[in-house]
């Protein structure tokens, strides 16, 4: 297995598959949300 | 935080994980302590040191049953002790047991002396009555876990000015294990000071889910967006480098690259920046947090967990935060209970590590099954969640648990037995935090940020992490946590 040189980390550019575009945005989404729903929550639930 | 660790010994696989290792220690350090509930004070011996201006009254037995020995025969005991137990974890790992040994005092003796500077009156004193009880007319009021920032800046000092002699000391500069034997002793002490205020405890519980939406969720694509398409990254370099930057640094960055199949030198490389990385927020936050937040101490506390990376350094971040806020506060008149500030940020970044195996199986998955789908390569494995999952969490968890049950089923009496009881182990998880401090800043050479390439990468990291995931772990840490204080000292 080739050792891995700093210089190769971003001499080909791979462009964004639709797997990766689906993993950013579903997390993104997923993450806002859950946040959102966590706001809610701690305003009903609030640390005393 | 997983098993995986920087990888600085034998090439033979160790008898046991760094993990197991870790819980091991640190349990045995628990129940040792827990004895003397049963009249054995089996830890009593160990050293601590007090604010001095006097250095021969610096140092003393943790208990007064072995006032005996005294500072130097406790400096000694402490010494000997953790020399022969280290070792013989060094054994377990497979390391070069007398190499280790020899490497170990050399820790031992800088680190632990630079806890001991790190306690004179002149940078420790917090309040103008101290001052006045040392007859010192200034000082820093760094209070004694200023001793961790002198322990930091002893191992960088070293790392960068003196390399061969930060080469001598490699085998025994592991702050992953010194932080993971630390953090099980920190469960029971978390619960000691948690069992007061049981309400405000579970509470903090429902935060930590925050920290792993805002870790996984937020901070992870973002990285991963930045490095790809600003920077140009290939994808085997970019998610390292979004798990180092987002999660829990090293063991983060390592356990991704596992799951993506990354060559293994890619996370270790992205390892050495979070290290750089996380020694420079160490150096500048908790001083922003005691300057700008003191009047939110849970605010600040939360924040290091969020924004400082690698376990060690947040604890760490946490701890001095601790301090300069209750220093800045005393001098204000308010004293607040110590121990609630480290146990935000621990309990967040506890809750962070903890998802590390269920996020490193996503990515197996996605990675094995859509980007890299080679025939007959191994696909990601259900089994990979365990494999991954931090072990030495399972030790935090028990010693919290035990603790626990013993604090809310004891009377007030012996309530105090306990309190005392897991003093004692928190004297050894403060050695181990200082054994921590300085094997990081060790481990920090800042001359690889000059490597060809490296500048890229560092640009990266800088872009993240003081472009959005400082800021945005102040937002949540605030929408969480303001407004809460921590209960007053009685």
């Amino acid at each position: 297995m080739p050792k891995p040189d700093l210089r190769e980390a971003t001499s080909a550019y791979e462009p964004l598959l639709p797997i990766e575009k689906k993993l950013i945005g579903w997390s993104l989404g997923a993450g806002l949300a859950l946040l959102a729903l966590l706001v809610v929550v701690n305003h009903f639930v609030p640390l005393n | 935080m997983s098993e995986a660790t920087l990888p600085l010994r034998a090439a033979a696989p160790p008898r046991f994980s760094e993990d197991l290792v870790a819980v091991g220690l640190g349990l045995v350090v628990f129940l040792l302590a827990l004895g003397s509930l049963a009249g054995a004070d089996a830890l009593g011996w160990l050293v601590t040191t007090s604010v001095w201006t006097n250095p021969s009254l610096a140092l003393a037995p943790v208990s007064k049953a072995y006032a005996n020995l005294g500072g130097a025969g406790s400096l000694l005991a402490t010494y000997v002790v953790l020399t022969a137990v280290l070792s013989a974890a060094a054994y377990l790992l497979r390391d070069d047991v007398k190499r280790f040994a020899v490497a170990f005092t050399g820790v031992f003796v800088i680190a632990y002396a630079s806890w001991f500077i790190g306690s004179w009156a002149y940078l420790a004193a917090v309040t103008r009555a101290d001052q006045a009880k040392f007859g010192v007319s200034w000082s820093l009021k760094l209070t004694n876990e200023g001793g961790y920032i002198v322990a930091l800046l002893a191992g960088l000092v070293i790392a960068n000015a003196f390399p061969a002699f930060a080469e001598r000391l490699r085998s025994a500069v592991r702050p992953e294990l010194y932080i993971k034997i630390a953090i099980v002793i920190l469960g029971a002490f978390i619960a000691v000071t948690m069992a007061s205020k049981l309400t405000l405890a579970s509470s903090l519980m429902l935060r930590g889910l925050a920290a792993i939406v805002e870790a996984y969720l937020i901070y992870w694509p973002i990285v991963y967006l930045i490095a790809r398409k600003g920077f140009g990254f290939s994808r085997e370099w970019a998610a390292p480098l979004a798990s180092g930057v987002s999660i829990c640094g090293v063991a983060a960055a390592i356990a991704t690259g596992g799951a993506i199949r990354a060559r293994p030198q890619v996370p270790i490389l992205v390892s050495s920046l979070v290290v750089v990385f996380a020694v420079i927020e160490v150096l500048i936050l908790p001083f922003i947090a005691q300057t700008f937040m003191s009047r939110e101490p849970l605010v600040a506390a939360a924040w290091m967990g969020l924004a400082v990376k690698t376990d060690g350094a947040a604890l760490a971040a946490g701890g001095i935060t601790q301090s300069l806020i209750q220093a800045k506060t005393a001098a204000e008149g308010i004293a607040y209970q110590p121990g609630w500030m480290l146990t935000v940020t621990a309990t967040v970044k506890v809750f962070i590590d903890v998802f590390i195996g269920v996020w490193a199986f996503i990515l197996a998955y996605i990675w094995t099954n859509h980007i890299n789908p080679r025939a007959g390569a191994q696909k990601a494995r259900l089994g990979e969640i365990w494999e991954r999952f931090p072990k030495f969490i399972l030790g935090f968890v028990a010693t919290f648990l035990i603790t626990l049950a013993l604090a809310l089923g004891t009377t007030a009496g012996s309530s105090g037995q306990l309190t005392a009881a897991v003093g004692e182990a928190n004297v050894l998880r403060v050695i181990f935090f200082v054994l921590t401090f300085f094997s990081i800043g060790v481990m920090s050479n800042f001359r690889q940020l000059w490597q060809e390439g490296f500048g890229k990468l560092a640009a990266v990291y800088l872009v993240s992490l003081f472009g959005f995931v400082v800021w945005v772990g102040f937002v949540i840490s605030w929408l969480f946590f303001a407004g809460v204080k921590p209960p007053l000292a009685s």
